[in-house]
């Protein structure tokens, strides 16, 4: 089930650095799957992804968006 | 006649062994002898001894000390051969002549401190020093136990050269060969099983456990809950006793929560992050039953700001803050640049980091013979450090304690490690104490007992004799020589007569309990054998104790005779040896006689 989340990229400091998109309400994501264009700390963007419960990460900071786009 | 031939020869071996064995007496230093004199023999007798030393040896003989006085304690220049020859003159008016050893500090130091690794990087591993890891170490390194780290696989870093490792699987590319994409769980293996007091890089907490590396996450850090289910079964299956999980989500998984359980209920203790959310409640899989979930502490041991906290917390350990470029708060480990696939030492934070110092300590509790993962839980609670007010349980049970927890579960079971420092601390290990301590003459003992089974041998030859009779050699050995090596163990508060009289021959026995070496008439002769005998010789078995005992107590007789004739009421002299002797011949006789009747039924 896709969704789409307003935010802005940040990268976390956990393992080597993990990317998320904080949304404006405050939520944090990590990133699964983000092309490079989308690492870039500070970008507003609107991604589009699904929530992937299945997937377990050493980052552990928040639910796992893996991006289909963004924009 | 098999068995006997074998125990002589064990016997022989150790009188070999004995005689080769150079004690402190030909290996301490000393410049000087000491002598000092009988005060019985009176001052004027003393002061002629004195000037024959200077005169007739060219010694310039001084008191040891003003205090020396009174005991005519003197010092006189000298070496082993000057030794020797003053034995051989002056005995006779000394109470002891001996060498005068230098003693010196042994350079141990603190008893932690060669617990402290060489590794150079040590000193900035403060997350090692805050769970007590030190004073763990000088119980247990985690040998023989295997932790399985299930995470983005291990790479073969040189500080983890030394480390050993369990066959693992890498469970992404399906293959058995497990490289590490993200330099993750290199790091987190690192804290449990570093390579260390190899003079590089850093330390780990069971550093002598093996590593059983089982990938299932990818080089960007994620996995399904299929693999890592897998990856805990097989854990299970292949004798892991410990599992790290350093990974979490927000999915349950009915795979998971179902391969957790069967880990668990072989034995494997599995220990997970709570993840690094900041938010109420640990992650999966850290929140299932029987699952030790982790949070992290900072450097003060508060909880780190994005440490996950209440509900699924069970302890706290170290996970360590990094702010900005200030690295110093992190928790270091060699791992590998992804970028680069090279070796680096990186600083981490994370839960991730907190759960393998849990994981370690766990090791090192399997290996201090803990079994069951709810004994090794409860372990790690009681014995980590509660902190006073955690109204949201940031820290479960409270600050992880690995010295703590080695204590509390080697406390209550003797082990052998105790009982072996007990006799490193108090000497007993050391072979010196033994032959030149003077707590007991061994030669003389080694002599009885060696003597009293050659006697029953020189029986055995003529007569049909029982060896398999327990009762005999405990008569043997209680009559010859005792367990004479319990005579040198000393109990702090304990009365010590109890170990003199189990390490006492029968012969000694009159002196035991008051502790003196001078043989009382009654005990030292043929008197106690004989009531045995008169007693015993009409059970079959118990006679054997009766005649062990004579024959031992002949050979201990005898021996005495010629090194220690010394018998109270009686002295030291020829009337001495000839008492002895004659007991020694008697106590002989009779055995013979009470094994006679064993050749007519037979």
């Amino acid at each position: 089930m896709s969704m789409k989340i307003t935010g802005k990229i940040d990268k976390k400091g956990f393992g080597m650095g993990t990317w998320a998109l904080v949304s404006n309400s405050g939520e944090v994501y990590e990133l699964k799957n983000a092309p490079a264009e989308l690492k870039k700390k500070g970008l507003a963007v609107t991604v589009t992804g699904t929530i992937r419960n299945d997937v377990m990460t050493i980052a552990m900071i928040g639910p796992v968006l893996e991006v289909e786009s963004f924009s | 006649m098999k068995k006997f031939l074998l125990f002589a020869l064990f016997l022989l071996g150790m009188g070999w062994a004995i005689s080769n064995f150079t004690g402190l007496a030909t290996q301490g230093i000393y410049q000087s002898i000491v002598l000092d004199f009988q005060e019985n023999i009176g001052e004027g007798a003393i002061a002629q001894q004195v000037e024959i030393l200077q005169t007739k040896y060219q010694l310039s003989p001084r008191l040891n000390s003003e205090f020396s006085a009174t005991d005519h304690v003197y010092i006189v220049q000298g070496d082993r051969q000057q030794l020797k020859l003053l034995k051989k003159n002056f005995a006779k008016y000394a109470e002891y002549i001996e060498p005068n050893y230098i003693y010196q500090t042994t350079d141990q130091g603190d008893y932690h401190s060669n617990l402290v690794p060489n590794d150079p990087l040590y000193g900035k591993q403060w997350n090692f020093r805050n769970i007590h890891v030190e004073k763990a170490w000088a119980s247990t390194k985690g040998n023989g136990v295997t932790v399985a780290v299930i995470d983005t696989g291990v790479s073969q870093v040189p500080d983890l050269a030394n480390t050993k490792f369990a066959v693992g699987y890498d469970f992404v590319s399906d293959r058995t060969e497990v490289i590490d994409d993200n330099g993750h769980g290199t790091h987190v293996a690192g804290t449990i099983a570093q390579s260390t007091n190899n003079n590089l890089g850093v330390a780990g907490i069971a550093y002598e456990a093996s590593i059983m590396p089982l990938k299932v996450l990818s080089a960007e850090g994620g996995g399904t809950v299929t693999d890592i289910a897998e990856a805990i079964k097989y854990a299970a299956d292949h004798q892991a006793g410990v599992i790290n999980l350093s990974l979490g989500g927000a999915g349950e998984s009915s795979a998971m929560s179902e391969a957790i359980e069967y880990a668990y209920n072989k034995g494997v203790v599995i220990i997970a992050a709570a993840g690094n959310a900041n938010q109420n409640a640990a992650g999966y899989p850290a929140r299932y039953p029987h699952v030790i979930g982790v949070s992290a502490l900072d450097v003060m041991g508060a909880k780190t700001p994005y440490s996950n906290f209440g509900a699924g917390v069970d302890i706290s350990a170290p996970g360590g803050v990094i702010d900005g470029d200030d690295e110093a708060g992190g928790i270091l480990q060699n791992t590998i640049d992804p970028d680069t696939g090279e070796s680096v030492f990186a600083t981490f934070q994370g839960t991730s980091m907190a759960a393998p110092h849990v994981a370690g300590v766990a090791a090192l509790l399997k290996a201090s013979g803990l079994q069951s993962p709810d004994e090794i839980i409860n372990v790690l609670k009681q014995s980590a450090r509660p902190v006073a007010e955690d109204p949201f349980n940031h820290f479960g049970a409270g600050h992880l304690d690995a010295g703590e927890a080695v204590a509390l579960a080697e406390k209550g079971q003797i082990t052998f490690r105790d009982f072996f420092r007990w006799l490193r601390d108090n000497g007993y290990l050391n072979i010196r104490f033994w032959l030149d301590g003077g707590a007991i003459a061994l030669v003389p003992k080694i002599a009885m007992m060696l003597g009293s089974y050659l006697l029953a041998w020189i029986i055995r030859n003529y007569f049909v004799f029982s060896w398999r009779s327990s009762f005999l050699h405990f008569g043997l050995i209680a009559g010859s020589s005792g367990l004479f090596f319990l005579k040198g163990f000393y109990i702090f508060d304990l009365p010590q007569w109890p170990m003199r009289v189990m390490g006492s021959s029968l012969t000694e026995l009159g002196g035991t309990i008051q502790g003196s070496s001078v043989l009382n008439p009654l005990f030292a002769s043929v008197l106690i054998p004989f009531v045995l005998i008169i007693l015993l010789l009409s059970h079959p078995e118990l006679k054997w104790l009766a005649i062990g005992s004579n024959i031992g107590v002949s050979s201990a007789l005898a021996i005495s005779a010629f090194l220690q004739p010394t018998i109270w009421g009686i002295g030291s002299g020829a009337i001495a040896q000839i008492f002895l002797l004659v007991n020694a011949l008697l106590c002989f006789g009779l055995a013979r006689l009470a094994v006679k009747p064993e050749v007519r039924l037979s």
